[in-house]
Formats: structure tokens, C-alpha cells, sequence
């Protein structure tokens, strides 16, 4: 169990299964005024929390380990207290289309903001809960509107997106409440490259660990190319796929390429080694 | 060395509309956000700006320069340690201002 669901978990049971962390009745109406006569945003703070990577990149340049410390531990507490997000598999995340409504397929912003990647090719993110009801007060945030879906309809784009390789995650908007459920890949996604660069913990590692059965695994190479985390590759003089399981985030996408079911997901909590890397 | 990435926004008005430095870059170096947010309405394009908000991972392949149909942008390069001796004069000039 990481600290989130120490905190906000049902008696032992994850956090985002819970569905008190879905029950969020409103958003807080924002202050009239400054929304309205438009307040100012920063460039260099677009996508999923990247707030201080301006100031993590200058504190990596001039090598001041201690500067970098204090920016991210500043960073993420207050991170912890409003918005984070953490790598669930895909078992869980449909397990939570059945919890969350209501749901809403909406344009992604990490990729507009990196790629510019035009709206319409582009909805890819899962918006959760009443805030999905506003985005017409709110049109710059939920950019080229959003698409009320059944929770059927939901899975079945969710499993689609796992085909096609992206990661699912849920991610906070007032902790604890779950707000999104998004498919990200490195490094279009904000929060996957700022962990994976910069090592910023706005993302936090899943509950399992993929391990691979050195008899079973054939050397095919098919799993090779799913891991958006850099935990993958094969090791040729074996011509077996080689895991960093310290490296891995539990997505899973290794998992469901294999033909040989060589790769197995395990619970990170019954891994000593690994059990407090989060 | 490190990348210096420049952006002359007199040249740049629309960089959601044109994109092409953002869908060029082999190292994703650049990104484009809001300047403003409204409510009621979407931000206006000529309130989007990019900046290379990852230049330390530029590797000065000139792409971007090439494909920029407005020519705003200027990658130059510095030496790390040029750079780190500025980064580290505002990290004290901050502690200051801290302490104060
Ligand atoms: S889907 Fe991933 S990449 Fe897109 S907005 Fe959500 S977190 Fe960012
Ligand atoms: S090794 Fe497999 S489970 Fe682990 S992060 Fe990579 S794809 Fe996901
Ligand atoms: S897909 Fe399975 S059998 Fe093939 S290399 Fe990967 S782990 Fe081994
Ligand atoms: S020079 Fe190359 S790596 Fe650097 S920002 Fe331009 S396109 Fe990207
Ligand atoms: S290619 Fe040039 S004009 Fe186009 S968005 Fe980038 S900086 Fe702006």
C-alpha cells in the first residue's frame, strides 16, 4: 500500500477503488472577476504538473543536487495536497469505469501543449465526476468540448487504449477526489517525462511490479517496444526480455503482449526490495 | 554545451495554427501554453507562446530553425558551466531575498 492509500483507502483496499474518492458533490465555484476578465497563466507551466520543470531544468544545469531537493520536496507537497497522478493496470482501471460517472472522452492536454497535436486527433484523456459538467463555463480547460460516454463504451476504448500502448493513470484535482483518467506515453505525457527526466514524483509508481519467467520467455521480442517507462529491453546474449523491476511503474503493457504469459505482474508490497519505491 | 532557444513572439502569432517546431523536434524540447486563461471563452491563438522549456536536452540539430516559417526562433550555444554560474547567481540572489 503506497501513502495515498494509508490515507484515503477503504480498510486495506486502494485508494482509487474507493468510491468515497469519487464522490466529490461540486467543484468550488471559482471567484467570479479575475476567470472572467482573464487571468494570467504561464507557458512554462502547461501540462500535467509541470509548475517547477523551469526551475528543476536551471538547478540541474548548475549541478546544485540540494536546489533540486528543495524544488521538488516543496513542489510535491504541495502536489500531494491538490493534484497528482499514479500508474494503475488495466484490471483496475476498468474496475473503475464501473465506480466513476460521469464519464467524458476529452481532448489531451499534455500533447497539445508538447506536440501540439490538433483537438480532434487528440481525445485521448478521460475527464471524471461533476467538474465534466462545466465545460462550458470553462472552454479553454476542456479544449474542443468533451464526449459523454456509457461506462461500456469507456471500456471498450480503454482496452483499445491499452492495445495501442498507452499507460493509464488517475490523477487527482483536490486530493483525494479523482478527477481523470488518462493515457499517456513517454515522453508526450507532461508527468511521465518529468518523472522519467527529472525523476519530479508528480507520478507515482503502480501497485504491482512485472517480473519476468526466465523459462517461459522465448526471446520473440514482442513485448519489446511497450514500455513507455525505459524498464524494458532484451537482453540478447540471453535472447531473453529483460525487466528493470526497479525501473518498472506496473502498467502492464508488457504483460498483455506476450504470447508466452512470461511476464507476470506481482504486488509490489511483497517485494521487500521494492516495496517503498513508489 | 547548452542550448540557448529563442522565440521572437513578434514573429510567432499563431504557433497553435502552425505547430511546426513542436511536431519537428526529435527531442521534444518545446512546448506551447496559454498565456491567459478566460472564462466563458478559449484563449485566443495570439495568446499561446512557445517556449523550449526542455533545452537542456537540445542537441542543436537545427530542425527547427529550418522548419520555422517566420524565423522567430534562435538556438545558440553556451557553455555549461557559463550557465551554471548564472543559474547559481539567482539561486543565491533567491536564498537572499529568502533570508531577508
Ligand atoms: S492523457 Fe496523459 S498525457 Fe494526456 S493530459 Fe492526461 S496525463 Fe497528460
Ligand atoms: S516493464 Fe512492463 S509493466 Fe513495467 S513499466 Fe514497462 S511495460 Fe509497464
Ligand atoms: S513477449 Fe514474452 S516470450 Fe516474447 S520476448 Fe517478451 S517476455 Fe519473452
Ligand atoms: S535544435 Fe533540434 S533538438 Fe534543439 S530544439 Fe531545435 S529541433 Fe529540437
Ligand atoms: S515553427 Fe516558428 S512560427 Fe511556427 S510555432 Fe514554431 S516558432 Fe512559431
Amino acid at each position: 500500500m503506497c501513502w495515498v492509500c494509508e490515507k484515503y483507502g477503504n480498510k486495506g483496499e486502494k485508494w482509487y477503488l474507493n468510491p468515497e474518492n469519487y464522490a466529490r458533490r461540486l467543484y468550488k465555484v471559482r471567484k467570479e472577476g479575475k476567470e472572467a476578465a482573464g487571468s494570467d497563466a504561464d507557458p512554462q507551466s502547461a501540462g500535467m504538473g509541470a509548475g517547477v520543470v523551469a526551475e528543476l531544468v536551471k538547478a540541474r544545469i548548475s549541478g546544485n543536487l540540494e536546489w533540486e531537493e528543495e524544488i521538488k520536496r516543496e513542489a510535491l507537497e504541495h502536489a500531494y495536497q491538490t493534484h497528482f497522478g499514479q500508474v494503475v493496470t488495466l484490471d483496475e482501471y476498468l474496475q473503475i469505469l464501473d465506480i466513476a460517472y460521469p464519464l467524458a472522452k476529452m481532448t489531451c492536454g499534455c500533447r497539445r501543449v508538447q506536440r501540439g497535436m490538433p483537438d480532434d486527433e487528440n481525445f485521448t484523456c478521460m475527464g471524471i465526476g461533476p467538474g465534466m459538467y462545466k465545460w462550458e463555463r470553462w472552454p479553454e480547460t476542456y479544449r474542443g468540448g468533451v464526449e459523454f460516454v456509457t461506462p461500456e463504451e469507456a471500456k471498450e476504448w480503454a482496452l483499445m487504449n491499452h492495445k495501442e500502448g498507452r499507460v493509464q493513470t488517475v490523477d487527482v484535482f483536490g486530493t483525494p477526489y479523482i478527477g481523470g483518467l488518462c493515457q499517456c506515453e513517454y515522453p508526450g505525457c507532461v508527468a511521465v517525462r518529468n518523472r522519467i527526466d527529472y525523476d519530479f514524483k508528480f507520478l507515482l509508481k503502480g501497485h504491482t511490479v512485472a517480473k519476468v519467467d526466465r523459462e517461459k520467455c522465448t526471446g520473440c521480442k514482442s513485448c519489446l517496444g511497450r514500455c513507455q517507462f525505459k524498464a524494458l529491453n532484451l537482453e540478447v546474449y540471453t535472447s531473453k526480455a529483460y525487466v528493470d523491476m526497479d525501473q518498472c511503474f506496473g502498467c502492464g503493457l508488457c504483460v498483455t503482449a506476450c504470447p508466452t504469459n512470461a511476464i507476470e505482474l506481482f504486488d509490489r508490497e511483497n517485494m521487500p526490495g521494492l516495496a517503498e519505491n513508489w | 554545451m547548452i542550448a540557448e532557444i529563442g522565440i521572437d513572439y513578434n514573429l510567432c502569432k499563431d504557433p497553435l495554427g502552425c505547430r511546426k517546431c513542436l511536431s519537428v523536434c526529435p527531442s521534444v524540447i518545446f512546448v506551447c501554453g496559454p498565456t491567459k486563461i478566460w472564462k466563458g471563452r478559449e484563449t485566443d491563438p495570439s495568446e499561446y507562446r512557445i517556449a523550449g522549456r526542455y533545452f537542456d536536452k537540445c542537441s542543436g540539430c537545427g530542425d527547427c530553425v529550418k522548419v520555422c516559417p517566420t524565423g522567430a526562433i534562435k538556438v545558440e550555444f553556451l557553455p555549461r558551466e557559463q550557465l551554471a554560474q548564472q543559474f547559481r547567481i539567482e539561486r543565491a540572489a533567491q536564498l537572499k531575498e529568502r533570508n531577508s
